[in-house]
């Protein structure tokens, strides 16, 4: 069944996009916001993720114990998270709470960010910070996107430091908000069971007045680079390596076919990684993904194993990387049809849905059908690969390692 | 709509016909899991799990991967603690060709041996990496002691165990218990139930087995304190307590009631503990049952010089709660329990699940009016009975961290 998308933006820059669908039994709302760590200062470093809690925290008329309990009302199943290039503050409630939840999420992005909340919820992301430190293969992940993008912001850390959450303020978080919350950088999105009329007027009233200006971000390519880096932490059992080269953006028309690639070569299971080093009991993960970002993009590989075993596993997995086309043709069907089927049962729930639409704007302001994109996936040929490979040969590996002290 | 189906060799099919939805969703349960494994052997039935998926019936490893992979299959076989299972979500047109492949997995695996190695080397590392998540290994230290015998064994089997279990071992387990006699096949999505249970009856309507016996759940072990010495930037603290088993008197009150605590943003742990101490990133309260017993598990993740006023106010909520509710924090619980379960009827996949726990626990498949008006019937003092029976006290509690806390006295220590 074709499902319309309603497209307006609001005379002050916010684009509101609805795709309703009456046979969902419930509905997804967020506020896509296209600002995240690669869009601070190196001092500001962690305040996106930062000011997404202080969202929960209150507004001019509602106190973070208000917020909590009014969710709490609504049944709704909300959440939000950061990373390096979009907030998104979404959630799915049963249709008749459809209405207030929209009036909530509106209010919550016009934050208060109230001085004794913010040094409060502070701690709360020091302990976070605690926790990942505490998951190796996040803290090779950080450190090797950092040093690999280096000068170029893709690599900032979404989560920062304790040294800069330690020194942000107040104040700081409120001009960075007043510096990329502007309506003409947010898309505010709708996918499930509720009517489009009404959730359209809702957004000119709740939204209309929120004040319009320029935002700009750095979508420039990051300069590729060959290193070879290697992190040591005590007590760790296990080691990881992961390897970055250049890939397509997520504007890139080459990324259908990276995707498809990366399925053949990477996926969890099926792919050559699974059966070369998975299925022969080498390595317990081992991946391969096109890492799609604004302007720019990177492959990766990841592979985890016994310390003694990883010089083995990431010669294979280099060899695999090093001879990209040597699949069969039943091989590609079989990956288009994977991710044909993950496009379908993901789009069947109106999450799911919102998720595609909301960040599809927020990096090629479009809207593709799930049909259309099928249709892309389908259409993919060894000879689109081969072209893909051409512009982005793989053959500029940097690798960081993470290994016991 | 559901239809229920036995066949004559004791399979259960359910099907649950969802007209609005593009895909379809199956789920297989057989009794058995890791509580079957042999003595010694613990992991056995993890290395059965994933053996049935390397060649099964006419196909090699790589051919069966490959068929469902050709259709776009999502799927999974995975070991819990009593049971085996196999679920997978695909668009519709296929699932006869699905249940096919999950035919060849459950009846004419191949067992090979010279596959062992593999997966026993894959699940040697997953123990391995177990450290290098706290929050997980937190967890599966305390079940380890907290449940009795075999029902305490981790759920990533023991390392030993994994190590001394070889192709007779694994073949055993498969003809024992890979039977079809208290089998459960659910399946939800655009499907037509007549014509499914053509396909499953001319599939599995000649499979044959025995009773499984699964063993008895025994009396509690001893409530204690655990402490792990671990040199982590955060220190780990659980909680475990008796509750209410599945489906018995105040069984909704009590699920509520954790709700009330530990649920979400609204729950009080949350509000407590983070919201107006700063202490922690991640605290909840969960409740979870089966026929055989229930527990109320509680979880703070925090800093080593934060650890003990966290874990002092989490016991003081936990304690706290009776004759405290008021009429606003159940009538939210109850609202989320709601919304979450209507949310639920969505998806095939979650259908199919929570068709086949039902049939597995009750032997019958509740409707959602059912469901609701027992939710409906809890009052803030059917909350307060619940918790006079299970005041969760005595409770188990485990840290895994720098140093160990100092817990109140009178609190443990009851078997």
């Amino acid at each position: 069944m074709a499902i319309r998308v309603h497209k307006e933006v609001l005379p002050n820059g916010l684009t509101v996009l609805a795709e309703s669908n009456p046979a969902n039994v419930s509905a997804g709302i967020g506020f896509f916001v296209r600002t995240g760590a690669r869009d601070e200062t190196a001092r500001e470093s962690g305040v996106s993720h930062f000011l997404e809690h202080m969202m929960f925290k209150g507004t001019l008329t509602r106190s973070a114990l208000d917020i909590n309990l009014e969710l709490g009302n609504l049944g709704a199943q909300a959440n939000a998270f950061t990373s390096e290039e979009n907030t998104v503050y979404y959630a799915t409630v049963i249709p008749e709470k459809f209405k207030a939840m929209q009036e909530l999420l509106s209010d919550m992005l016009r934050p208060a960010l109230d001085p004794e909340e913010f040094t409060m919820e502070k701690k709360v992301i020091l302990e976070e910070i605690a926790l990942y430190r505490d998951r190796p293969h996040f803290y090779l992940f950080e450190n090797a996107f950092k040093d690999y993008f280096g000068s170029h912001p893709a690599g900032n850390s979404v989560l920062g430091s304790d040294e800069s959450i330690s020194a942000v303020t107040r104040d700081e978080m409120k001009a960075y908000f007043d510096r990329r919350y502007s309506p003409s950088n947010i898309v505010l999105a709708a996918s499930g069971n509720f009517s489009v009329e009404e959730f359209l007027s809702d957004a000119r009233a709740l939204c209309g007045e929120w004040t319009n200006f320029e935002v700009d971000r750095d979508v420039s390519r990051h300069t590729s680079k060959s290193v070879y880096k290697e992190f040591r932490r005590k007590n760790l059992s296990h080691s990881h390596a992961v390897l970055l080269a250049k890939g397509a953006s997520a504007q890139d028309e080459e990324r259908f076919a990276l995707s498809v690639l990366s399925n053949i070569l990477g996926d969890s299971s099926g792919s050559a990684m699974y059966w070369e080093l998975v299925d022969k009991g080498l390595a317990d993960s081992a991946s391969f993904d096109s890492d799609e970002r604004d302007g720019t993009g990177c492959v990766m590989v990841y592979v985890s194993t016994s310390p003694s075993k990883l010089d083995e596993v990431v010669t294979i997995a280099r060899g695999i990387v090093s001879r990209p086309m040597d699949f069969s043709d039943a091989d590609l069907e079989r990956a288009k049809a994977k991710i044909v089927s993950r496009i379908v049962l993901d789009g069947e729930l109106p999450m799911g849905r919102l998720m595609s639409l909301g960040l599809e704007w927020n990096y090629r302001r479009t809207t593709t059908p799930l049909s259309e994109t099928i249709a892309k996936v389908r259409a993919v040929s060894r000879a689109d690969i081969a072209r893909a490979l051409e512009k982005f040969p793989m053959n500029d590996w940097s690798e960081y390692r993470l290994l016991p002290e | 709509m559901i239809t229920t189906h036995q066949l004559a060799n004791g399979l259960s099919i359910l099907i649950e016909e969802m007209p609005h939805v593009e895909s379809v969703s199956y789920d297989l349960l057989i009794p058995g899991g890791l509580v079957c494994d042999p003595e010694g052997k613990v992991g056995a039935g993890l290395i059965l799990g994933d053996l049935i998926g390397r060649g099964a019936g006419p196909l090699s490893s790589r051919q069966l991967s490959e068929a469902f992979d050709d259709l776009g299959i999502r799927h999974g076989e995975g070991v819990g603690s009593d049971r085996y299972a196999m679920s997978g979500s695909l668009v519709s047109d296929s699932l006869t060709r699905a249940l096919e492949l999950v035919s060849y997995m459950v009846r004419e695996p191949h067992l090979a041996e010279e596959e062992i190695p593999n997966i026993q080397s894959v699940l040697l590392q997953d123990i391995d990496s177990l450290s290098d998540n706290p929050a997980r290994r937190s967890m599966v230290e305390l079940s380890k002691r907290y449940y009795p015998a075999p029902f305490n064994r981790p759920s990533l089997g023991d390392a030993d165990g994994i190590r001394a279990t070889d192709r007779a071992t694994v073949h055993g387990l498969w003809r024992k218990l890979f039977s079809p006699r208290q089998a459960i096949l659910s399946i939800a999505g655009k499907v037509k139930a007549s014509e499914v249970l053509k396909t499953v009856e001319s599939l599995f309507g000649d499979w044959s087995g025995d009773d499984v016996k699964v063993p008895q759940f025994g009396a509690m072990p001893r409530h204690e304190y655990f402490h792990i010495d671990s040199d982590s930037s955060q220190m780990q603290i659980v909680f475990a307590s008796p509750s209410v088993r599945f489906n018995q008197q105040g069984y909704y009150a009590g699920k509520l009631a954790v709700s009330v605590l530990g649920a979400s943003m609204f729950g009080r742990l949350f509000v407590e503990v983070r919201e107006k101490r700063g202490l922690c990133y991640s605290v909840y309260a969960r409740h979870g049952s089966t026929i055989d017993y229930g527990t109320v598990t509680a979880y703070v993740g925090t800093t080593p010089e934060r650890a003990q006023e966290s874990l002092d106010v989490l016991l003081k909520e936990l304690h706290g709660l009776q004759g405290t509710v008021s009429e606003d924090e159940l009538e939210r619980a109850r609202t989320n329990l709601k919304a979450s379960l209507i949310m639920g009827e969505e998806s095939p996949g979650a259908r199919a699940g929570s068709n086949a726990q039902d049939w597995w626990l009750i032997k019958r498949v509740r409707p959602l009016s059912e469901i609701n008006a027992e939710i409906d019937r809890v009052t803030v003092s059917s909350v307060d009975e619940f918790l006079a029976a299970y005041p969760f006290k005595p409770c188990s509690i485990l840290t895994l961290g720098k140093y160990a806390l100092s817990v109140p006295k009178g609190l443990t220590g009851e078997g």
